[in-house]
């Protein structure tokens, strides 16, 4: 079995590691004292690039990278850490910000050193009272104790850190709506580019950041590069000739919930499957496993045919899917697709910030098909239309076969797609949220289709059993490259 | 038009405390416009609700039109524009939470309190008679691993149950 490897929670529950002194018996700051004592700041911009960190927050983008995307010659330069986080079925960041916050300000205080900051905020979500009372009172003894504010600890480093609450919208969790959020207006998304790295908050440059990444932060400095890559998989993609390595090295905390014996977060390499991760989560609470979601509720369903899927950022993405925020919802044979699908869209439908006409009309729209398809009423036409699939020549395209329309599905995935297109990733909208609605909406009716059909043919909520529920990988459209040509698709 | 659209009841200010805290927020931001959200909350914990004077309290503090105050007012879900009861009572009810039966606690919540669920424009509507209780559905409070949970005011209650929850009622 798969062994837990704790670096960012090894200590989250010793008891009082919440104030300094304890936090500093466990090696608290020392990280930081031998990132300014041993290197420069470039060094240290160089080892989070070489370690491979990528964000936690849900883009999987390379933090180096971003680093490298923030001009040196403008000041001041602020840095934002994302604590809004709000993604279904992720909260692993709650658990740092009530247990340990001490290790986010140092992951902070590295990070401000390495781009020279001099002041963060931290977005924290509203609703995280508790959290953002410990967050606040860390900050007040790292103050006291001269880690905080004019010349720390004797370096000549000005580092302030502020913590700023949210009001409950999911939107600020998208880095331009934080930014927004932040400057005091609604959290809307702005148009990219000027990306936040170059334009941001109060239009300076801007680093956006995860509370988990920045916490991987003082273990990168304080172990080494070399120590941190020997964690999960390297992959070589082989687009670039030659191939350049993909890392997804460190560790991730896992956060699972749903249809297991033990939710909860847990902290293991990247790259394991979601049958070891049921596994260590306690195993299943049921009889068999419908259906995982990955990464958050905006993540497509993976079906039980993909349960050897390694959850890390490249594989995922190579399953047409994503690691995101890395929150694991597990569904048992008991589960009605249609049912969690509603469920999700409401959620979507109540959070569209409302900003552009496609999600704004489009969620509410989804929703309501979802419905009505759950209430019974779904509608099928009572035509038949030639099927498309696998054909004779091995290829997509006409089978000879005719099938049954389904009105309200066709509909389902025409809207879905015209808020954001699944199959050739462009949206219509400002922001991703286009494509967290259209993701869930067209996935699960993809992947599930056996079970949507046999719902609006019944009238009624229809739970079918997990081998007819779905259809088999290579039959099923949700897996096809529809509009990229061939060429292409095996790269 | 103002003036008659923007009725003017008690007027507001911060009491002494919440001025203090206020004097320390706006000097963290380049812009007085930024410490919008920690200063709605502060005035929120102060009255209850957002009412029309304080919205023109905040403006005035902030030096912004009361227009953009209530644009922002109206965008996040964690600010009333209506009285609440003395509890609110925020009932998770995505996903995760839905998958450990949230169903079960919600229903036992409206029995118990004898009242329906708020919406964003009714709040009133989850309000029980003696002003006491609002009950309120919420998105994803990121707790799912303890799932179902609800919020009473500030804090987190984990792993419901009906019995939980009356215990919980019983300790308010």
């Amino acid at each position: 079995m798969v062994q837990e490897r704790r670096i960012l929670y090894e200590h989250l529950d010793v008891p009082d590691i919440n104030t300094f002194d304890v936090f500093r018996q466990y090696d608290g700051y020392t990280r930081f004292e031998k990132a300014i004592a041993e290197y420069q700041p470039e060094d240290i911009a160089k080892m989070v690039m070489d370690s491979g960190l990528k964000g936690r927050g849900g883009a999987g983008f390379s933090t180096g990278l971003k680093w490298s995307f923030v001009p040196k010659d403008i000041k001041p330069c602020y840095l934002c850490c994302n604590a809004d986080e709000s993604e279904p079925g992720t909260f692993s960041n709650r658990y740092v910000l009530e247990k340990n916050p001490h290790l986010l300000i140092e992951g902070i205080l590295i990070c401000c050193y390495a781009m020279g900051i001099e002041t963060t905020y931290i977005y924290i979500r509203g609703e995280f009272t508790l959290g953002k009372k410990m967050l606040d009172a860390a900050i007040k003894e790292a103050y006291e104790k001269g880690y905080l504010g004019k010349d720390v600890r004797g370096t000549g480093l000005n580092i302030d850190i502020y913590s700023h609450p949210g009001a409950g919208a999911y939107i600020c969790g998208e880095e331009t709506g934080l930014i927004e959020s932040l400057e005091g207006k609604r959290g809307q998304p702005r148009n990219k580019p000027p990306f936040p790295a170059v334009e941001g908050v109060f239009g300076k440059p801007t680093v956006v950041q995860n509370v988990e990444t920045l916490c991987n932060l003082p273990f990168i400095v304080g172990n080494g590069v070399e120590w941190y890559t020997q964690m999960g998989p390297t992959y070589a993609d082989t687009r670039a000739n030659p191939p350049t390595p993909d890392p997804n090295t460190g560790t991730k905390l896992y956060c699972i919930s749903g249809d297991v014996n033990e939710p909860g977060v847990y902290e293991l390499d990247l790259g394991l499957t979601c049958t070891e991760l049921i596994e260590v989560a306690g195993g299943l609470r049921g009889e068999e496993v419908k259906a995982v979601i990955p990464g958050g509720s905006s993540a497509p369903i993976l079906t039980h045919y993909e349960l050897d899927t390694r959850l890390d950022f490249t594989s995922l993405t190579l399953a047409k899917s994503m690691l995101g925020s890395g929150g694991i919802i597990v569904m048992n044979e008991t589960r009605n697709i249609v049912d969690c699908l509603l469920n999700i869209m409401k959620f979507y439908a109540h959070e569209s910030c409302g900003q552009c006409t496609p999600c704004r009309w489009g969620t509410p729209w989804v929703r309501d098909i979802v419905q009505r398809i759950a209430d019974g009423n779904g509608r099928k036409s009572t035509m038949t239309r030639p099927k498309f699939g696998v054909a004779e020549n091995g290829r997509w395209g006409d089978t000879g076969e005719t099938e049954d329309i389904y009105e309200d599905l066709d509909l389902l995935e025409s809207v879905a797609n015209n808020i954001a297109n699944v199959d050739t990733m462009t949206w219509n909208t400002i922001c991703v949220f286009g494509i967290a609605v259209s993701w869930p909406a067209v996935s699960y009716m993809r992947k599930f289709r056996p079970e949507f059909e046999a719902t609006i043919r019944e009238g009624q909520l229809v739970t079918l059993p997990v081998a007819e529920a779905t259809v088999p990988p290579e039959e099923n459209y949700a897996y096809q490259q529809r509009f990229v040509p061939k060429e292409f698709a095996d790269l | 038009m103002s003036d008659e659209l923007i009725q003017i009841e008690t007027p507001f200010a911060f009491n002494e405390e919440n001025q203090r805290k206020f004097d320390e927020l706006i000097g963290r931001y380049p812009v007085k416009e930024a410490a919008m959200l920690p200063t709605l909350h502060l005035a929120q914990k102060q009255v209850g609700y957002i009412t029309p004077a304080v919205m023109k309290y905040v403006a005035e503090q902030l030096e912004v039109s009361v227009m953009k105050v209530k644009d922002v007012v109206t965008f996040y879900p964690m600010f009333f524009e209506e009285p609440v009861g003395e509890y609110v009572i925020r009932v998770c009810h995505t996903l995760p939470c839905a998958l450990r039966d949230c169903k079960v606690v919600l229903e036992h919540l409206k029995e118990k309190l004898g009242t329906d669920i708020a919406s964003e424009t009714n709040l009133a509507k989850g309000t029980t008679a003696d002003g006491k209780f609002t009950l309120m559905k919420v998105e994803c409070l990121a707790s799912c691993d303890v799932a179902p949970v609800i919020m009473v005011n500030d804090d987190l209650h984990k792993n419901l149950t009906p019995e939980k929850v009356d215990e919980i009622l019983d300790n308010l």
